[in-house]
């Protein structure tokens, strides 16, 4: 049971992820592929707040989502100029370079070596310890990431992104300052992804450089993907369905040596198949262009 | 030590620009990322591997004994054979049987490039599932003392790998240039249509790329086994980077292709001297996005590159 409730844990966060990816990819059509870089960026940063300034990591939630909005800012603002093929390699470029800073800076993140002990939450005095209490703090979190996502996505504002997506000659023509745009969605999503990271960081108390590789970004792309693109109900379909399958594996009895390589193969195979029959995903209304 | 920083980025360059050299060629024909040319580069590595581990159960002989004994000489020739014919067998299978098909419904770029990470993830696990993730590798006996060289020392493996790398080169160079296939290539690269309008098939050209570009993967993994391990994430550090290799030189030009990883390779051994082996990626990663904001065309690109962008 308690194995169960941790993956919904595991899987809440996902679904952050997803939907924040979504927004980006999904709805404004632009190609990221290095979505764990925020969720690393926020991680660190919530985790090192708390170990060594004792800061509480409620605020160094909010702090880390900040500084990965920062990075997405840094990151975004020269890279957004590019497209397509490019915009997707630049950000995987991005991607392994925070990953390198994240595992070669040692004085500070100490590298592959992670740090342990991170503090978990507490709300009035009281530590969360349970998995049950990780639970529900998490659906709060998928609930808000949701509902602010949704928000966005209905608003004039979203009708803009997907009008980016669509035919982004025609938006600009209509007098919108596309690259504006497209650095606050991307802004936006670097934010959720990093109070994923913060999320994961204190509900799991170890972070390393290996959790926030360029393949978790390709995971979580093919989260976005395979639940439908511009489509927030398939977000929880495609994380939900990644993270929980392959752990059925592990009930087959297979050594986490089989295990492992057999689930990154599901997803490698799942991504050719989508492509080759469904590339708008089970749930999703666009397709790229 | 600047000599040895120099001759050390050159060798690694080479390898760097014959990567880079198969995956331009795949990439004027298709104009796609084949992001999975890196894994190919893996496997040409490990059916060398295992025609050694089948031979000699465990390791192979010695290459420099290999001279000596003509029965060793043999095994290396399979070997290599297994493995450079493997990996453009590979190749061409990953086409026929993922691109193909996505071709005929004029997929988007990148819906082929997400293809191509599909089947990069699943061949690179396939690998750690039968070999274990484990580094193997297949040279054997002592390391020797290599050969003082203006200055830098070098070893016999190394000089193999620049010679072989550079002959390689060269041959795909004067191939694209004088051999009919290669001309024919070079017509397909500038315009499908107006190629197929005199007469030449666009998917046979496909197959002839996808053939020789891995077979060069395969070539070039079995160099950089003889010089450091195998293991089955070798190929993500390879296809990155080719990739910016190829861009650095301008994607889609062969001598760009060549040159960029020469380049790539000095620059990357500078900063490992400046800096840190660590950071060694992240240079590389720097240099590609300087490039891509500031010259997307790279140093030789052809001209194509603007629409593009």
């Amino acid at each position: 049971m308690e194995y169960f409730l941790h993956i919904l844990v595991i899987t809440g966060i996902y679904i952050i992820l997803t939907l924040s990816l979504n927004l980006v990819v999904g709805y404004t059509g632009l190609a990221v592929l290095g979505h764990a870089a925020f969720s690393c960026m926020g991680a660190y940063v919530s985790s090192l707040l708390a170990l060594n300034y004792g800061i509480s990591p409620w605020i160094g939630l909010f702090v880390g989502a900040c500084v990965a909005a920062l990075l997405g800012v840094v990151i975004g603002f020269p890279s957004l100029r590019l497209k397509g093929d490019y915009l997707a390699l630049a950000t995987f470029g991005a991607g392994v370079i925070v990953y390198s800073v994240a595992k070669n800076w040692v004085a500070v993140t100490r590298g592959p070596m992670g740090l342990p002990g991170i503090p978990g939450f507490s709300i009035f005095g009281v530590q969360l310890s349970g998995v049950w209490e990780y639970l529900i703090l998490v659906a709060a979190f998928v609930f808000i990431t949701y509902f602010v996502i949704r928000r966005i996505v209905k608003s004039p504002f979203g009708r803009i992104l997907r009008g980016i997506r669509e035919d982004e000659v025609a938006a600009l023509a209509m007098g919108k300052n596309i690259n504006k745009y497209k650095i606050i969605v991307f802004v936006v999503g670097a934010f959720f992804a990093g109070i994923a990271g913060s999320l994961y960081a204190h509900y799991i108390t170890f972070i390393d450089p290996s959790s926030f590789t360029v393949m978790e970004s390709i995971t979580i792309l093919l989260m976005v993907v395979f639940g439908g693109m511009g489509s927030l109900a398939g977000s929880f379909v495609g994380a939900a369905v990644l993270v929980i399958f392959p752990e059925l594996l592990r009930f087959l009895g297979m050594p986490s040596s089989v295990a492992a390589p057999l689930r990154q193969m599901i997803y490698g195979l799942l991504l050719i198949v989508l492509m080759l029959k469904r590339p708008q995903g089970i749930l999703g209304t666009y397709r790229w262009k | 030590m600047i000599e040895q920083v120099l001759a050390n980025g050159l060798i690694v360059g080479t390898i760097y620009a014959l990567t880079a050299l198969g995956f331009t060629i795949i990439y004027r024909t298709v104009r796609f990322f084949h992001f999975a040319h890196g894994v190919v580069y893996a496997c040409g590595a490990y059916f060398a591997y295992s025609v050694l581990r089948i031979a000699y159960s465990g390791g192979g002989p010695p290459l420099h004994e290999a001279t000596a004994d003509l029965r060793y000489a043999t095994t290396w020739v399979v070997a290599i054979f297994a493995g450079v014919i493997g990996a453009g067998v590979l190749g061409v299978v990953i086409d026929r049987l993922v691109y193909k098909p996505l071709r005929k419904r004029k997929a988007p770029n990148l819906v082929f490039l997400l293809a191509s990470f599909g089947v990069f993830i699943f061949i690179q696990n396939l690998l750690q599932l039968i070999f274990g993730a484990q580094i193997l590798t297949i040279r054997a006996g002592p390391v020797k003392e290599g050969h003082h060289f203006l200055g830098a020392v070098i070893t016999d493996v190394q000089i193999l790998i620049l010679v072989v790398s550079s002959l390689l080169s060269v041959a795909l160079w004067v191939f694209m240039q004088k051999a009919k296939l290669g001309k024919a290539m070079r017509a397909v690269a500038d315009d499908r249509l107006a190629a197929s309008v005199v007469g030449i098939n666009p998917e046979r050209i496909i197959l002839a790329a996808f053939a020789i570009g891995s077979a060069l993967a395969g070539a070039a993994g079995i160099l950089i086994s003889l010089e450091t391990n195998i293991e089955p994430t070798m190929g993500m550090n390879a296809i990155l980077k080719g990739i910016i290799a190829s861009i650095i030189g301008g994607i889609g030009s062969i001598p760009g292709a060549m040159f960029g990883g020469l380049f790539l390779g000095i620059a990357e051994n500078l900063g490992i001297w400046k800096i840190s082996a660590g950071w060694k990626d992240c240079i590389a990663f720097v240099i590609l996005i300087a490039f891509l904001l500031l010259r997307p065309g790279g140093i030789m690109g052809i001209k194509t590159e603007k629409e593009q962008l």
